[in-house]
């Protein structure tokens, strides 16, 4: 099955995604109570190799770290992947008014904390917008826990383009630095074009 | 189906198994008050949901940590998103026996919990309900793994009393694969345990296969004085060098641990001129890294394949000329094989 997202389509995805991140970028405002410069999330199609290259790149390098989070809802699923610059930890730290310290575990806490809030409020936006409920698994560090090719290659076998909805999320005054990828499945595509189409009409 | 929909009859089956379902539920009011509880709750904890109605959390379970807690649950009210723990922050959130007492290995349940928003009718988040699932046989495989497997350094966070010191995986149980699975095996024996390097068969193997097909560079690295230093700070100046390697080698190139601080990094399709250049900037960027408060330097030999020679066992011994040749020179040092 091969992904095809029309001109329309692309175009409907952009404007869900600007106001989906719209709103989640004033929630994790009043929430973190810092000034997020709000993201233009990018939509591609990309091939797996791609995202091996990615992937790959947090499992090699020590200074990358990523989580990874699975979603369900309505036929479309997906998952959400967060990569972090190991840079950013002690702003994130403080954005998160973390007070322990930076060990192995202090990370891990301050991953499973941001990536909550970061992918929640993305996919609740996105979810609301087409209105769909989705579930969400639970989150798993890459590179950590998971030999990262073992699941790639896994992964290769099914699919090889499919639909990304790219984000880079930046905040005012803090070293952050960090991606979201929402990827969903190749089969999935077709039901969300569905859907968008049905907006579009 | 929307409740509404829900006949009497349906209502009270989703009841019934809700209340036998194995996933504790808990559902928590603004002031973190236990409002309602099911039976997975009430049979692990021996608390009948009487006893702990509108009672605070944090009373009943003293050992759950309040702001570690709240950090979770407060972006759940506020932003009506959910939340997530596992495992590998803390082992549990409520301290229960393990679901196997008997033949289970681990002394108390593992748990993985969702808190997710329970809007009310005027559209604001004032109950979160908590999800507990019990994973206690993937954490119990997961630690056995990553015993073998090292890399993972994990410090649980578990009260000292109960914690059987075989369930805290650490940096310490390094290299034996004693109690281990198959899996786990093969994957040990490619892999070095220390430096997540390849191990000298593995090495060997690859660079066979690949001076079949290719050209490139072969670059021996060998520490320059590790021998006045304990066994602690060896690990650290190995493991040190071994992720600067990693990081300046490229996917394809093959890398390995051969002995001790012995290392062979094979650049495919690389000059001479590129290899020395790659040697450089790993020899001085490590000079100038201080492991614990100390500076150490290493020398590299360099050795070149050229295109349509597979002696590979020719190359290493070039290459290692040049190495012992750097290490009579004064040592902190790269040279290159000249034939």
């Amino acid at each position: 099955m091969s992904v095809q997202v029309t001109e329309d389509q692309r175009d409907c995805y952009q404007e869900i995604s600007n106001v989906a991140m719209g709103q989640a970028a004033d929630k994790l405002a009043r929430l973190l109570d810092v000034y997020v410069i709000l993201p233009i999330p990018k939509i591609n199609i990309i091939s797996a190799s791609d995202l091996h290259m990615a992937l790959a790149g947090a499992n090699t390098s020590d200074n990358v770290s990523a989580v990874c989070q699975g979603f369900i809802g309505s036929g479309i699923a997906g998952e959400a992947l967060l990569i972090f610059n190991d840079a950013s930890f002690t702003d994130l730290a403080k954005l998160m008014k973390y007070e322990g310290s930076l060990d192995y575990h202090g990370e891990l806490e301050l991953l499973m904390d941001v990536s909550s809030v970061l992918i929640g409020a993305c996919l609740q936006g996105i979810g609301e917008q087409l209105e769909l409920h989705f579930n969400q698994g639970h989150p798993v560090v890459l590179g950590q826990h998971c030999q990262i090719d073992d699941l790639v290659k896994a992964g290769n076998h099914q699919w090889s383009k499919t639909l990304a909805i790219e984000i880079h999320y930046e905040i005012e005054n803090l070293n952050i630095d960090c991606d979201l990828l929402l990827l969903f499945t190749e089969d999935s595509v077709a039901k969300l074009n569905e859907q968008v189409d049905y907006l579009l009409d | 189906m929307s409740k509404s929909g829900l006949e009497f009859t349906e209502m009270h089956w989703l009841m019934d198994v809700l209340q036998n379902i194995d996933i504790g539920l808990v559902i928590l009011d603004r002031d973190y008050k236990i409002q309602l509880w099911n039976g997975f709750m009430e049979n692990h904890s021996g608390l009948r949901p009487d006893q702990v109605h509108d009672k605070p959390l944090f009373d009943s379970f003293s050992n759950i940590p309040a702001d570690w807690f709240k950090q979770k649950a407060e972006p759940v009210f506020e932003l009506k998103t959910r939340t997530f723990t596992i495992w590998e922050q803390r082992p549990y959130l409520f301290k229960f026996k393990n679901y196997r007492p008997i033949t289970g290995r681990a002394e108390h349940m593992y748990q993985n919990t969702s808190i997710i928003p329970l809007e009310s009718i005027d559209g604001s988040v004032k109950h979160i309900c908590v999800i507990i699932y019990d994973v206690t046989d993937i954490a119990v495989k997961q630690q056995d793994l990553a015993k073998v497997n090292s890399s993972v350094a994990i410090s649980l966070d578990t009260p000292s009393e109960d914690t059987p010191s075989e369930d805290t995986p650490s940096e310490d149980t390094l290299s034996e694969n004693t109690d281990s699975t198959d899996d786990v095996t093969n994957l040990a024996s490619t892999t070095d345990a220390l430096t997540k390097l390849m191990t000298t068969d593995q090495w060997q193997k690859n660079l066979a296969e690949e001076c079949n097909h290719s050209s490139g560079s072969l670059i021996l690295i060998e520490i320059d004085q590790p021998e006045d230093t304990d066994v602690d700070q060896q690990d650290d100046i190995i493991s040190k060098l071994a992720l600067l390697l990693r990081r300046a080698s490229r996917q394809l190139d093959i890398v390995g641990r051969l002995q001790h601080n012995h290392f062979a990094i094979f650049l495919v399709d690389a000059q001479a001129k590129t290899a020395v250049n790659f040697a450089e900037r790993v020899r001085s960027k490590f000079a100038e890294t201080a492991i614990n408060g100390d500076l150490f330097t290493v020398s590299a030999g360099v050795a070149e394949l050229k295109q349509g020679n597979n002696d590979h066992l020719g190359l290493y011994s070039n290459a290692e000329k040049a190495l012992r040749h750097a290490q009579g020179n004064g040592k902190n040092k790269t040279t290159l094989y000249q034939t």
